[in-house]
């Protein structure tokens, strides 16, 4: 009942005037990144950070509210896929096999509200799943020491790429690239590491330029590449029908998506896309042949939508209890917490509980806002969609430099950004995963002092490394987060193929 | 062949990095189980084991824009590396009317509209920074404009 209490404060947070402005911004704009076709949760996340921060808010108010853009964006991504056969993100895409259907047969309205329904479900369960699991997580995550840590660290890079993930030994590679740049300016010791003598590395690499430009930068050249061209067909969204007993039809697959979406939220490497993609196919197996699967089922719809926003509350748990995220928004949003200064982590539970609490609080009032702003806003949304990216890219490109320069007032931070950008570009075409970049330089400090203390104990034996039950078990699940991918991922990928007719996700 | 070579440069790196740990002065205190090199010493011998695999084992690769695009994307980094150099003397505005803009015509809009754009939101956000979230954004040549 502890948790309760907790809880209550967190409402008492979340619900602070300002705090709930900052929470239906943060939705609104959420939304209309998720909507627009090639920005993604983790690029929103990422481009508003720098914001953010230069608006000076609050810990809590900055986190309330890019957890808001980020929850939005689960919804968001549903938009295009429903309108126009395009997911905004991958997470969306199992979205577009019966929301499209829908929209051609003039339901479109009703898709969207369905989908609006269901991502409320199916978030509103995870976000229960996160208060009963999360603190019980953080209570075992205290019984780890320094070696534990260290096999954890490993463990989340190993399932990084995810078991759907292509090529596990570029999650390596990239996971090094990160850690590298981490150890970039002056260690925990005082001695200068790759400095060069450049006096703005002393401090060493500041992450958010880095996330800024492989995200924001990297997909301005993408896109300039892939040249979507300009203008798309005009929608039109019927006026909305829908009864009492069709989201009762809805119901049991919102929740089942939402509580399998939570599970492949919370497992390491699985992530939303597995989550829409479990979501939709246990729904077919479920309604059998009583469906009409692919041809405008409202369930379709329900099911994956309902999985990919359980699975992103889900992929909170693991950031929050242990300091590992599970995908690259998460990824992102642990960004954020490093630069408040806030150590995620067991510890966070009890040093910043007014934080951790006060976020789930306003997850779960985000939902409610997403709910409240989807049904009557949707005509906003797909209005704002029909702006051709070629206008709207570059304006993005242009926000992200203007968050990243009202940080420091230099513009050597622009020219890094920029750099980073063409990084990006370069591994992203050698499918090197941008994720564990941005993981590397986001623990790579963490590991180390880890790695440090437990040396420090055991005088400078290694095997304390693998000394512990927990630690062998943390190392053997690191060692199968690589080996899986090659015997399960060509499978996986094979039969998300199948279902969507596309490529398959690559986590979200 | 992408992997491969990205694989080689990749150990040259790993190689420098590893090179570079061992060179780094010992800390004030003697030296301990773990030094300032023992992590950066494990990650080389890490990415040379995994570029190793890249170049054993590459992937199929993407095709990479030479033609034209490829000069779209050289153009579309110059201007962004120019945005970055002219803020300050330029001003916001001004630079951002340009980066903007340029960016939209070469995406493929009418030059016109391109920059319109460019001015508009280039306006918009320094209204929006300067007055309503007060933060500074230079000015640069239309400083004379400054109010107050």
């Amino acid at each position: 009942m502890e948790t309760l209490g907790y809880l209550i404060d967190g409402f008492g947070v979340a619900l602070a005037p300002h705090n709930l402005m900052f929470a239906l911004l943060g939705a609104f704009l959420g939304t209309l990144i998720g909507a627009l076709p090639g920005l993604g949760p983790a690029n929103g996340v990422a481009i508003l950070i720098p914001l953010a921060f230069s608006l000076g808010l609050a810990p809590e108010t900055a986190l309330i509210m890019l957890t808001s853009v980020y929850a939005g964006a689960m919804y968001g991504g549903r938009i295009s896929s429903i309108l126009l056969n395009i997911p905004g993100d991958e997470p969306a895409m199992m979205t577009c096999l019966d929301g499209y259907p829908m929209a051609q047969q003039g339901k479109a309205a009703e898709a969207l509200a369905i989908s609006a329904v269901a991502s409320f479900i199916g978030s509103l369960v995870a976000t229960i799943g996160l208060i009963l699991l999360a603190p019980l997580l953080a209570k075992f995550a205290l019984t780890f020491g320094p070696a534990e840590y260290f096999a954890l660290f490993l463990l989340a890079f190993a399932t990084l790429g995810g078991i759907t993930g292509k090529n596990p030994m570029k999650t390596v590679v990239a996971a090094c690239i990160g850690l590298m740049i981490a150890t970039v300016g002056i260690d925990n010791t005082g001695v200068q590491r790759y400095t060069f003598g450049v006096l703005e590395l002393y401090e060493g690499v500041d992450f958010i330029i880095a996330i800024v430009g492989l995200f924001a930068i990297s997909e301005l050249l993408f896109f300039i590449e892939e040249r979507a061209g300009g203008g798309k067909a005009k929608m039109t969204v019927n006026k909305l029908s829908l009864k009492w007993a069709d989201i009762r039809n809805i119901l049991p697959s919102s929740l089942r998506g939402g509580v399998l979406g939570f599970i492949a939220g919370v497992l390491p490497g699985a992530g939303a896309s597995l989550g829409s993609f479990i979501g939709y196919t246990l729904e077919k197996k479920v309604v059998g042949k009583k469906g009409y699967f692919g041809a405008g089922d409202p369930r379709g719809v329900a099911g994956p939508e309902a999985g990919n926003n359980g699975a992103s509350s889900g992929a909170l748990v693991p950031m929050l209890t242990l300091g590992v995220p599970g995908s690259g928004t998460t990824a992102v949003l642990l960004a954020l917490l490093i630069s408040l200064n806030i150590t995620p982590g067991p510890l966070m539970f009890t040093q910043n509980a007014d934080i951790v609490w006060g976020v789930i609080a306003a997850l779960l009032i985000g939902n409610f806002l997403l709910l409240l702003l989807n049904i009557p806003l949707v005509g906003i949304f797909v209005k704002l969609l029909s702006v051709p990216p070629m206008f709207l890219l570059p304006v993005v490109t242009m926000i992200a430099f203007v968050g990243i320069y009202s940080i420091s007032n230099t513009t050597f931070d622009l020219y890094f950004m920029v750099a980073f950008g063409v990084a990006g570009y370069i591994f992203r075409k050698l499918e090197i995963p941008l994720v564990p970049i941005i993981l590397g330089l986001l623990l790579g400090p963490e590991m180390e002092k880890n790695l440090r203390h437990a040396m420090d104990i055991s005088d400078g034996d290694w095997t304390i490394l693998w000394n512990s039950g927990l630690a062998i078990g943390l190392w053997v699940f690191a060692g199968l987060g690589l080996i899986l991918p090659y015997v399960v991922g060509p499978l996986l990928r094979r039969r998300m193929k199948v279902t969507t007719g596309t490529g398959g996700p690559e986590g979200d | 062949m992408n992997d491969r070579i990205f694989g080689i440069l990749l150990i040259a790196l790993a190689v420098a990095y590893g090179w570079g740990a061992t060179q780094l002065p010992a800390p004030f205190g003697g030296s301990e189980a773990v030094g300032p090199e023992t992590f950066p010493l494990l990650l080389s011998v890490v990415l040379v084991l995994s570029s190793l695999y890249l170049i054993v084992r590459p992937d199929p690769d993407n095709a990479w824009p030479w033609s034209r695009t490829g000069i779209e994307l050289v153009i579309a980094v110059v201007v962004l590396v120019l945005y970055a150099a002219l803020l300050q003397p330029l001003g916001f505005i001004l630079s951002t009317t340009l980066a903007v803009g340029t960016l939209c015509w070469r995406m493929g809009s009418a030059p016109v509209r391109a920059y319109l754009t460019g001015g508009v939101s280039g306006v918009v956000v320094f209204l929006l920074f300067n007055f309503a979230l007060d933060l500074a954004l230079p000015l640069g040549v239309l400083s004379f404009l400054e109010v107050g």
